[in-house]
């Protein structure tokens, strides 16, 4: 048996050469020390507000513990910090978005009472935006199973394009009496983005949009007429 | 019009201009400085009120600015400096991207000296996303009212890095290394105090050359097409710069040495370096202070110069705290968004971006994580996302750039200081 074939085993697998298992050994050692090293930052990115600082962590963890010994959903106000994080805030905007997060909560749950989280949610972006509370408690009374996520949403993106407050909350609500599904707000919101991208001032544009009557989806292409058979 | 109501008149805009609907203000960010200017050639030595509007219109592929500044001295208000600028950007291939700059400056050192210059300038860049990239690039300058200066070739290439994300922590730290050559013909008078016509040596020997220089041959030639003397003169600029943002303060330094025979470069010009510091008391309000040392700008006509600045810096809207040196459009790229039952009860985020590398989106479905895309065509990107019944907040970003909210869907302010899409799922 040649110097070769011994060092190699008879299947070529068989007897570690020295340096190999010098190498083996190396690598069990590197990967060892990876996973150590790995393992606490896998714990650390596992835990949302691990890159806080330890003050603001405190400040946002008891501003989350506040929430959760008034009944308030504890989620948006995790999310509103990840998010802070990872738009790469400072620690103390993160800290103070979360605390004003939680005064909208309690502002929207006392206008909506009773509201899932969801809709609690998307009542602080409209709140956010510079509705009012009583315009928000407007929307107290809905039918089973209808939901205002559409309305809120668009009410909240009229605000921050410029249409004045109270016509932004007198539209919405009148189509929400009048019993207007989620297509309808998104159609309203599609051609009063539309007008205003076009110049229109942004209440003229509602008004307009409003006045018209039904809300309709702007045309697209449609079937072809049919020619004589 | 004359320079004070030209001077007011900008300053009646820029003040009234914030005012204006979300869309316009959302484009200009404007600085009012007050401080002390020292310089040491006695130049410009007083206090000052500066008001530097800027002016930014983007275009995914296109960017037009104006800025410019007025001194509210002891004496009077005048307009200091200002610039018009076009920047136009290529798609980005597999990271390389072309860039045309044209610019139209005016500099003022004081009131009697000053000068204007068109430049226009084509780069290629490579990028590394957002982490960092080099150029190479070239172009022409022409100043103007700079008698002694034809226009210049001028050849660049540079090398950026950027190290942290987050500014709490070690913040962020961007790294550029830049050299410049400049190549130009100089012209020296060929009459003297009397007018009378003078040889190229006399002319030199009697103003311009430095005194080891004197009465070296062969430095200035006269030329036959206009009968001037002129000399090929260059330098090369070599400038390290270094951008550290840590929490609400922001340090700025830069350094450089210009390379050159002792003809084209002052003394005073050979070394440099300056430095700024910004503490940024809230989102508007920052105090600024620094100093150091600045070359001459021969192109220019400014002589080098020291200075020392202190001073309040107040914006209208937030102040980007970007510190990329390769300008990145910042205007939606995205062409349209789309939200479609996926698989799995999942559903399915479309996007059509084309020109990009990467497209990334984020929101409470991902617990603020970015998710990135899977390119399915020349400018379609999918992704599969957890979405469930009701309403989710989103963000879309193309090659690591900002966090924009996407096209087609009703918008809010997400609080740090960007927009957040809505998305409802039935």
């Amino acid at each position: 048996m040649s110097r070769t074939s011994r060092r190699d085993g008879v299947l070529g697998v068989g007897v570690p050469h020295p340096h190999r298992r010098l190498a083996s050994i190396s690598l069990l050692g590197a990967a060892a020390l990876f996973l150590s090293s790995a393992l606490p930052a896998a714990a650390q990115d596992t835990d949302p507000l691990g890159k806080l600082d330890a003050r603001s962590r405190y400040q946002v963890e008891l501003t989350i513990d506040s929430a959760e010994s008034l009944g308030l959903p504890t989620r948006p106000l995790l999310l509103k910090a990840m998010e802070g994080i990872a738009k790469h805030a400072a620690n103390q905007d993160i800290v103070s978005k979360v605390k004003q997060k939680l005064a909208l909560l309690k502002t929207a749950r006392a206008a909506l009472v009773p509201v899932d989280e969801n809709e609690l949610d998307a009542a602080t972006a409209v709140l956010d935006a510079g509705a009012k509370p009583e315009q928000l408690s407007e929307f107290r009374v809905r039918q089973k199973g209808r939901s205002d996520l559409s309305a809120f949403s668009v009410w909240a993106d009229f605000i921050k394009r410029g249409v004045p407050k109270d016509e932004a909350f007198s539209a919405i609500n009148r189509l929400w009496r009048d019993g207007a599904d989620d297509g309808t707000f998104q159609s309203l919101w599609k051609n009063v983005q539309a007008d205003i991208l076009q110049g229109l001032n942004p209440g003229t544009a509602l008004q307009n949009r409003i006045r018209e009557g039904p809300v309709r989806v702007p045309a697209g292409p449609g079937k072809p007429p049919e020619g004589p058979q | 019009m004359n320079e004070r109501k030209v001077a007011l008149l900008i300053l009646t805009a820029a003040l009234l201009v914030p005012a204006l609907p979300g869309g316009l203000a959302a484009q200009l960010v404007s600085k009012l400085e007050a401080g002390q200017y020292t310089v040491s050639d006695g130049v410009l030595p007083f206090t000052a009120f500066r008001l530097a509007p800027n002016f930014t219109f983007d275009r995914p592929h296109a960017r037009i600015s104006a800025s410019g500044s007025l001194l509210l001295t002891e004496q009077n208000l005048q307009i200091a400096d200002g610039i018009v600028s076009g920047t136009f950007t290529s798609p980005t291939v597999y990271g390389v991207r072309a860039e045309m700059i044209g610019n139209a400056s005016r500099a003022v050192d004081d009131r009697s000296l000053g000068s204007d210059q068109v430049d226009v300038q084509t780069r290629v860049h490579l990028l590394f996303k957002q982490h960092g990239g080099m150029w190479l690039g070239g172009g022409v300058a022409r100043p103007w009212r700079i008698a002694v200066v034809s226009s210049a070739d001028v050849v660049d290439a540079g090398l950026w890095g950027k190290v942290g994300e987050s500014p709490d922590g070690f913040g962020t730290a961007t790294f550029t290394t830049t050299f410049t050559n400049f190549s130009f013909s100089k012209v020296v008078s060929v009459t003297d105090a009397s007018s009378a016509s003078v040889s190229c040596d006399a002319s030199i020997a009697g103003a311009a050359a430095p005194p080891n220089m004197t009465g070296l041959p062969a430095l200035f030639a006269r030329s036959a097409s206009t009968g001037a003397c002129e000399r090929q003169s260059r330098f090369g600029d070599l400038e390290g710069s270094m951008r550290w943002e840590v929490g609400p303060l922001e340090l700025a330094a830069q350094t450089g040495y210009r390379f050159g025979d002792a003809y084209d470069v002052a003394p005073d010009s050979r070394r440099w370096s300056s430095a700024m510091a910004t503490v940024w008391l809230n989102e508007r309000v920052a105090i600024i202070g620094g100093g150091g040392r600045q070359p001459e700008l021969p192109l220019r006509g400014l002589p080098a110069r020291n200075f020392g600045m202190a001073g309040l810096e107040i914006a209208y809207t937030p102040v980007s705290k970007s510190a990329v040196p390769v300008s990145m459009p910042h205007a939606v790229l995205v062409k349209d968004f789309d939200l479609r039952p996926g698989t799995g009860g999942m559903q399915k985020i479309v996007i059509h971006v084309g020109g990009v590398e990467t497209v990334d989106v984020m929101g409470d479905f991902s617990d603020w994580a970015p998710l990135t895309l899977v390119r399915r065509g020349r400018d379609l990107w999918e992704l599969n996302v957890p979405l469930s019944s009701g309403m989710h907040q989103i963000n879309v970003r193309v090659d690591g750039g900002p966090w924009m909210a996407p096209p087609g869907l009703p918008t809010t302010s997400d609080s740090y200081n960007g927009f957040v899409g809505m998305i409802v799922v039935p």
